[in-house]
């Protein structure tokens, strides 16, 4: 089972000064940071994904991550020298697709099949997704089918087949050595079977499963069953943005060999509560806002609500009453205090204090052999800043990737990256 | 001095300087720790029937977070002082009987830190951000030039902020000309271009550049080439492409004369190719518009990467380069043809991000498409 991470330029500064909140003064983006698979004992991932959407953007959607010299470095020097997979992380299956969830409200995928592949060529790319539309709805058997909904459904999965077969004429016209993977779409278990077996008509070995995301496990498996009926031996199956690692053993039952997911990366600091992984459980990080950086108390202080100083002052104690705790130079009360006096006057909705308690009493950071965490100490478990939180979303990975292999995965590529 | 409920009185050496009738200065020194005990920033706030008390800006972090680590720094000045309103529970004892402008004496200050910041005597009208970053730095102490004035009018008081606060700030074309003299401590948005603006000076000063007097400046106001597309050029390669590799990640300085010779070599190229859209001016030639220049410097860092693997990096290899894609300009005349099937008129390329984007895929394009034929 191979998991691809999908790239959207996070990294870390490795030079962050925790105490000052500063990078160095001439610290250049991405080429002075480091990516996961550097600053993580072990490379967290088997590939990565590579989203058209992401680098160029598209129309009025400025979805685009990459400033313009970024991305004309990253067509220049290709991806593999970009994301610096080109020495010690080699055997690093770089995959790329459009990024069909950034237009699936348009009417049509807004790039050519020939603008993708100059795409995939450019960023000398292993696997190439042909650019899709997804469809979104899932009717389960016995189900009543909204009649209203099935033209757009056809017509956005005749446009993905039309696609796949331009874009499979188009790899081989070019006779570029990409390999093409087809996405099947459906509404149904039975309508994705249809996808499959499609694809594999036109010729595609690879298949990216779409579309999954908002569907529960079990229609993600009925679907995988019904296609399991058309499904050639040699067909692989690859499921798009899909995490669930306790139903991999499902999955990989019917065919399923990757999967790509942002999730245990996001959740370090979109989740409300699991922020932070341990190999059974989440904790919930602690919130320390910036007075600089939160929009709600910058408010209040320019309407002279809050004073700025004494926002600066308890942030400030809050910060260092952690790391105190840390240190073993403070009890756990206390330093819980001084976040729940901070949050106090923040204003929060709702206060944590339960949950900080939990998380501050376990200090799983301290047991955490990832590279982040020895590192960064109990910094990792603030929820402050992008420096914090990515690092936090890294752990995650390095996690995740612990419970991928002890739900008895072990083809995670974990060699190579020490030689 | 320490927290008491006692009230205190601050004597400080100064200077009472009369301005013009009945308009006086005082100037002292005081140690810019001891500020906040007698003055304020905070006094101006929304009173209990929500009328404007006055006015209050929050203080900038970043800006004050530069000035504290300059204050860190081995041997700070802050020549510019601090500006502060009295009120009139602050007086002034001359030591001498004098008729001139200028008489020396005694500022007496009372201070008594129970109170609540708004009941202070002073209000700082200017140095906010400095008060906040000498409180904030990790020395003992910083002796801080006041200038001060006592009324217990509070409209002159704010009239005298507003004055103060709405000067306009130096426009960005002198700063970034007066960085390549500047040595010492810069603010980082400023340090991180110093480089750029130091290669921009090397470039419109060299004889044997084709940039020759050529950039325009505010001390070269004939120059036809706005030194901001330059900097964009040249801050687009440091930070992304070729010149990346002549700088010092740690100090952020770089070798400036192998950048200006990498870029001399390939603009020399760019003007044997195209030399009457070089020697013209932005309006009739895209060439040497923003647009042109900040385009054509991501095709300096594409050929770059090409040529140092070929070991031809000079004047000659750039040429050879650049004349492949002659034929898919059209900087001062006809159309561009683009690569989605559109054409644009000569001229319709503005200095817009989007647009540069578009010229620089066209002629970065051109450039891969001539390669792959060839
Ligand atoms: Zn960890």
């Amino acid at each position: 089972m191979r998991f691809f991470f999908p790239d959207s330029q996070d990294q870390v500064d490795p030079m962050f000064d925790f105490v000052t909140e500063e990078h160095p003064v001439h610290r250049i983006r991405q080429r002075d940071d480091r990516y996961a698979h550097e600053v993580l004992q072990h490379r967290p991932f088997d590939g990565l994904l590579i989203s058209k959407s992401i680098v160029d953007g598209h129309g009025a959607r400025t979805s685009a991550r990459y400033t313009a010299g970024a991305r004309n470095r990253l067509y220049r020097e290709r991806a593999r020298r970009f994301f610096r997979l080109d020495e010690v992380h080699r055997d690093v299956l770089i995959m790329g697709d459009c990024g069909a969830f950034t237009y699936f409200n348009e009417e049509e995928p807004p790039y050519s099949v020939a603008e993708v592949l100059d795409f995939y060529e450019y960023c000398g790319l292993d696997w190439g997704v042909a650019p899709d539309h997804i469809v979104f709805g899932f009717v389960r058997d016995g189900d009543p089918i909204p009649d209203e909904m099935i033209s757009e459904w056809e017509r956005r999965l005749d446009i993905t087949l039309n696609n796949a077969r331009l874009f499979l004429d188009e790899v081989s016209r070019r006779n570029c050595d990409i390999v093409p993977i087809g996405v099947a779409h459906g509404w149904s278990a039975d309508s994705y079977a249809q996808s499959v077996s499609d694809l594999q008509d036109l010729g595609y070995v690879k298949i990216a499963m779409g579309g999954m995301v908002p569907l529960r496990s079990n229609d993600i498996v009925s679907s995988l069953e019904a296609s399991s009926g058309v499904r050639k031996p040699e067909t692989e199956l690859h499921l798009l943005g899909i995490t669930r690692v306790d139903e991999m053993r499902r999955f990989a039952q019917h065919g399923v060999t990757s999967f790509d997911s942002t999730s245990p990366f996001r959740q370090a600091f979109k989740d409300d509560t699991d922020n932070y992984y341990t190999l059974d459980s989440t904790y919930v990080a602690i919130k320390v806002p910036q007075v600089d950086g939160n929009a709600s108390l910058k408010r209040q202080i320019k309407a002279g609500k809050v004073d700025q100083r004494a926002a600066i002052l308890a942030e400030r104690s809050c910060l260092e009453g952690l790391r105190a705790y840390d240190a073993g130079e403070l009890p756990v009360e206390q330093a819980l205090q001084r976040v729940l006096d901070y949050e106090d006057l923040v204003g929060v909705k709702k206060t944590r204090e339960a949950e900080y308690l939990r998380t501050l009493s376990a200090r799983p950071w301290k047991d955490c052999g990832c590279g982040i965490c020895e590192e960064a100490g109990i910094e990792v478990i603030m929820f402050r800043g992008s420096e914090r939180n990515k690092r936090r979303g890294f752990h995650n990975l390095a996690v995740f990737r612990d419970r991928i292999s002890r739900n008895g995965f072990h083809s995670l590529q974990t060699t190579g990256e020490h030689t | 001095m320490t927290v008491s409920d006692q009230a205190v009185e601050l004597r400080l050496p100064a200077l009472a300087i009369t301005q013009s009738p009945g308009r006086v200065l005082y100037q002292f020194a005081v140690d810019g720790k001891l500020l906040d005990d007698f003055a304020t920033v905070s006094r101006i706030r929304r009173d209990d029937e929500s009328a404007v008390q006055g006015y209050q800006r929050p203080e900038s972090l970043q800006h004050i977070t530069a000035i504290r680590k300059y204050i860190e720094s081995d041997a700070p000045m802050i020549p510019n002082g601090i500006v502060i309103a009295f009120d009139d529970r602050v007086r002034f004892e001359p030591s001498v009987k004098s008729d001139t402008y200028s008489v020396p004496g005694e500022i007496v200050i009372p201070v008594d830190v129970s109170e609540a910041p708004e009941l202070r005597p002073g209000w700082i009208v200017d140095g906010q951000q400095r008060t906040a970053a000498i409180r904030d730095a990790n020395v003992s102490q910083f002796p801080i030039p006041v200038t001060a004035f006592i009324t217990a009018n509070e409209e002159e008081q704010r009239e005298q902020f507003i004055l103060v606060n709405s000067t306009k700030p130096l426009p960005r074309s002198l700063i970034y000309e007066l960085i390549p003299g500047t040595t010492g401590m810069l603010p980082p948005s400023l340090a991180r271009r110093k480089i750029s603006a130091e290669l921009l000076d090397l470039l419109n000063w060299d004889s044997e550049s084709p940039f020759h007097w050529r950039i325009q400046t505010p001390t070269n106001p004939e120059g036809v080439i706005k030194d901001n597309s330059i900097l964009r050029m040249l801050d687009n390669s440091i930070i992304e492409g070729y010149l990346y590799n002549f700088r010092d990640p740690v100090d952020g300085t770089g070798d400036l004369e192998a950048m200006a010779t990498v870029v001399n070599d390939y603009w020399t190229a760019v003007s044997l190719v195209f030399p009457g859209d070089w020697n013209s001016t932005p309006r009739k030639s895209r060439l040497v518009h923003g647009a042109g220049i900040v385009a054509m410097g991501f095709l300096m860092d594409a050929m770059c990467d090409r040529l140092r693997d070929e070991n031809r990096l000079n004047v000659d290899g750039f040429l050879a380069e650049v004349s492949l894609i002659a034929d898919s300009c059209a900087w001062s005349s006809g159309e561009w043809e683009l690569a989605s099937g559109t054409k644009r008129k000569w001229n319709d390329f503005q200095n817009t991000s989007k647009d540069i984007q578009i010229l620089a895929n066209h002629v970065l394009a051109a450039y891969r498409n001539s390669r792959r034929t060839r």
